[in-house]
């Protein structure tokens, strides 16, 4: 266990570190992101779309095309002088390695998201009253399921031809049941839907915002664990 | 005995059913490779390799380029899984037991090292990630045996080829390892290097580590290894201790046979 | 014994798609009366089936290679995404054509709509990563059967529950006659052994490509 910890510890360092030196990721994520919160903005500028419906929107598209950045090079970074192999020879599981790069990509995550937030806030005069810690909690499950994935895919595309283009249809296309209950919270945290909804719909298929954190950490722990016992199969021969 | 690159040894398969050059201890071998297989769809390259090495002993497997040597190695070090058979390193199955992979050192063609952190760094983080005690005095030990301190604070990516590979020997004995692998340690290293790589090795010889390194330079592999094999097609050719070579036929036959394996 | 199902098979489909064509509309909750595009369901939802069973049968046989590192599983796997993602094309295509006909829109973001638009994706995107990756065999067979895995695990979830909750996609129809539901099992076991059949013969193709292919590694 204390061994488990401190290789996780290190290898979460050592990410943290070289990022901090080379400063590759961050800051074209933070602009990506806000460039996409500015365009969005610009395009959806007809005089009866209501802008507390195009937010949640925006927000988790931006989420979504900046932490590709993030998950690419996760992974990338270890194929420069075949660094995956120095990992693989330490007596460690596969599945520390990808604990480690996960949590980095979700603190890269939540400091992008500390700074375009309150952007898109800005932009799309979005604000969630008095319920923050449940709008923190949403960011923070998206968090978690973009990453688990993205972090599991950047492994995988590192053996294929494709790479970055690649990892994006990869990533998305998982994501894409799992953006119905993240729509729905938001949409409900930013009161432009009721927190029950009826009917048909896919929206009325989440029912409730309890519900959609519930999906929500569903497929964030069906992501984990999978990625988890996968990784190995991935960065192995 | 069969005369095999001038040499007169006894021919690998012979090895098996009698008796083999045998070390003077007689422990149980610290590298044992049973009937190891490895094909890569159809193509096989090695077939039902059957390898002891004993401890503090240094081997040399030689061969051809695409003759297995390189995935050999990656065998034993557990970076590839074998087709058929095993490998165990001090009585540790390589790729079912976390604990053999802390007897290894391994150095590669590339240096898994990483450019963006200093040297001091880079062998602190391996230091972790193996799990050593007192990681930061470790590596400062290790900082001046290697004769890397004036570069403790250079980042890896800047440093020269002979100081990398140093680095990089240093990275592979930051754990104290029992086993040492080296693949193709010498390419592209100058003499001075090529010296101080031999004089590590011995060093590390005589504290009783034992080392397995690939090289086709036949010379080198005289020069600092007790025990050579020569690798063809799939196979052992010739296994002798050095000791019973005579340097110069060997050298002359071996550079025959490589420019013509058939 | 491949070529007399396949004549099986088209002997089904052809009796089931005249009685289909001659026994009139299928009834269900009346919407346009007289529309014979109704008959369209008779394609719709055993291609349906088909789709699912097609991603079931990629998961399992994704698993299968990642235990036992068998090629066969692999070419399985290749073989059937290609057929479901034929049935998938299908099942969209012809779920629009019967939504426009019937209620006016093309396309609506339900669950069981989105679901069967997210299957079509992931058999896509399962087909690029297979064309994407060019080293070995060995490691485009192990990174496909994971995503495979990955991607099985995502959908269901969805699927299961959309049965059980109101939708507009309606999960409800019913026969005339018992002619009409014979023709719709027959229908049914046609696109079956179709599917079956298909991938069959498309794994027979894969596995003679790779034997071919002998400089590239498995």
């Amino acid at each position: 266990m204390n061994y488990f910890c401190q290789s996780l510890w290190a290898i979460f360092v050592k990410d943290i570190v070289t990022e901090l030196r080379s400063k590759q990721v961050l800051p074209t994520m933070i602009v990506l992101g806000m460039l996409i919160v500015y365009v969005m903005r610009i395009v959806c500028e007809a005089p009866s779309t209501s802008t507390i419906v195009i937010g949640p929107a925006v927000l988790w598209i931006a989420f979504l095309f900046s932490g590709l950045l993030a998950q690419e090079r996760s992974m990338a970074a270890e194929e420069q002088e075949n660094c995956i192999a120095g990992l693989l020879l330490a007596p460690i599981d596969p599945g520390t390695i990808y604990i480690a790069k996960l949590f980095v990509n979700v603190i890269m995550l939540c400091v992008f998201e500390a700074v375009v937030v309150p952007m898109a806030f800005v932009a799309f005069q979005l604000s969630v009253a008095d319920r923050w810690i449940q709008f923190i909690i949403v960011l923070l499950l998206g968090n978690i399921g973009i990453s688990s994935i993205g972090t599991l895919f950047s492994a995988m595309v590192q053996l294929t031809r494709g790479r970055g283009a690649l990892l994006s249809i990869l990533v998305l296309v998982i994501l894409m049941p799992m953006m119905i209950p993240a729509t729905f919270a938001l949409l409900a945290l930013f009161s432009a839907i009721p927190i029950k909804v009826e009917g048909y719909g896919a929206l009325a298929f989440v029912g409730s915002f309890n519900s959609a954190v519930g999906y929500m950490t569903a497929f964030d722990a069906v992501f984990f664990v999978a990625g988890w016992l996968l990784f190995g199969f991935v960065i192995k021969d | 005995m069969p005369t095999i690159f001038g040499v007169q040894s006894t021919p690998y398969i012979v090895i098996i059913m009698s008796n083999r050059p045998q070390n003077n201890q007689n422990s149980e071998p610290v590298i044992t490779i049973t009937s190891v297989s490895k094909a890569f769809g159809f193509r096989s390259v090695l077939k039902n390799i059957d390898f002891h090495v004993q401890m503090a002993q240094g081997v040399c497997i030689c061969g051809v380029n695409g003759a297995g040597k390189s995935t050999l190695l990656h065998i034993i070090a557990g970076l590839l899984k074998p087709t058929q058979g095993a490998v165990k390193i001090c009585g540790l199955d390589v790729n079912s037991e976390p604990k053999a992979k802390s007897q290894l050192g391994v150095i590669l063609h590339k240096s898994m090292l990483y450019p963006d952190l200093t040297v001091f760094e880079n062998l602190l983080f391996f230091a972790k990630l193996y799990g050593v005690k007192d990681s930061r005095d470790r590596v400062k030990e290790l900082l001046e045996d290697f004769g890397l301190l004036p570069y403790r604070y250079d980042k890896a990516g800047v440093l020269s080829r002979g100081m990398l590979q140093r680095l990089a020997i240093a990275r592979a004995m930051v754990h104290r390892p029992v086993v040492l692998l080296a693949d193709e340690p010498f390419t592209g290293l100058d003499m001075e290097a090529s010296r101080y790589f031999i004089s590590i090795l011995d060093k590390f010889r005589a504290g009783g580590g034992t080392f397995i390194m690939t090289t086709h330079n036949a010379n080198l592999a005289l020069q600092c290894c007790d025990r050579i094999v020569v690798l063809d097609e799939n196979h052992f050719i010739f296994d002798a201790e050095t000791s019973q070579i005579d340097a110069d036929r060997f050298i002359e036959n071996y550079l025959i046979y490589a420019r013509s394996p058939d | 014994m491949r070529r007399i199902l396949l004549l099986l098979a088209f002997v089904l489909l052809q009796i089931s798609t005249w009685m289909a064509l001659t026994l009139g509309q299928i009834a269900g909750p009346p919407a346009n009366p007289d529309s014979v595009v109704r008959n369209i369901l008779y394609v719709h939802v055993p291609s349906s089936m088909c789709a699912l069973l097609c991603f079931v049968v990629l998961m399992v046989c994704s698993i299968g290679y990642l235990c036992t590192n068998r090629p066969t599983w692999d070419l399985v796997a290749a073989a059937t995404a290609e057929v479901g993602t034929v049935f998938a094309t299908v099942l969209n295509l012809t779920g629009m054509v019967f939504s426009h006909a019937e209620w006016g829109t093309w396309w609506t973001p339900s669950p069981r709509l989105i679901t069967s638009a997210i299957l079509w994706f992931l058999y896509i995107v399962y087909l690029i990563l297979r064309a994407n990756i060019t080293q070995s065999q060995h490691r485009k067979a192990r990174i496909c059967a994971i995503f495979g895995i990955i991607a099985f695990l995502d959908v269901p979830m969805v699927y299961a529950s959309a049965r059980f909750i109101p939708d507009v996609h309606r999960a409800n129809f019913s026969f005339t006659s018992a002619w009409q539901t014979t023709a719709f099992m027959l229908n049914m076991a046609a696109m079956v052994l179709l599917a079956i059949l298909l991938t069959w013969l498309k794994t027979d193709i894969l596995k003679n490509k790779a034997m071919l292919e002998k400089e590239s590694t498995y």
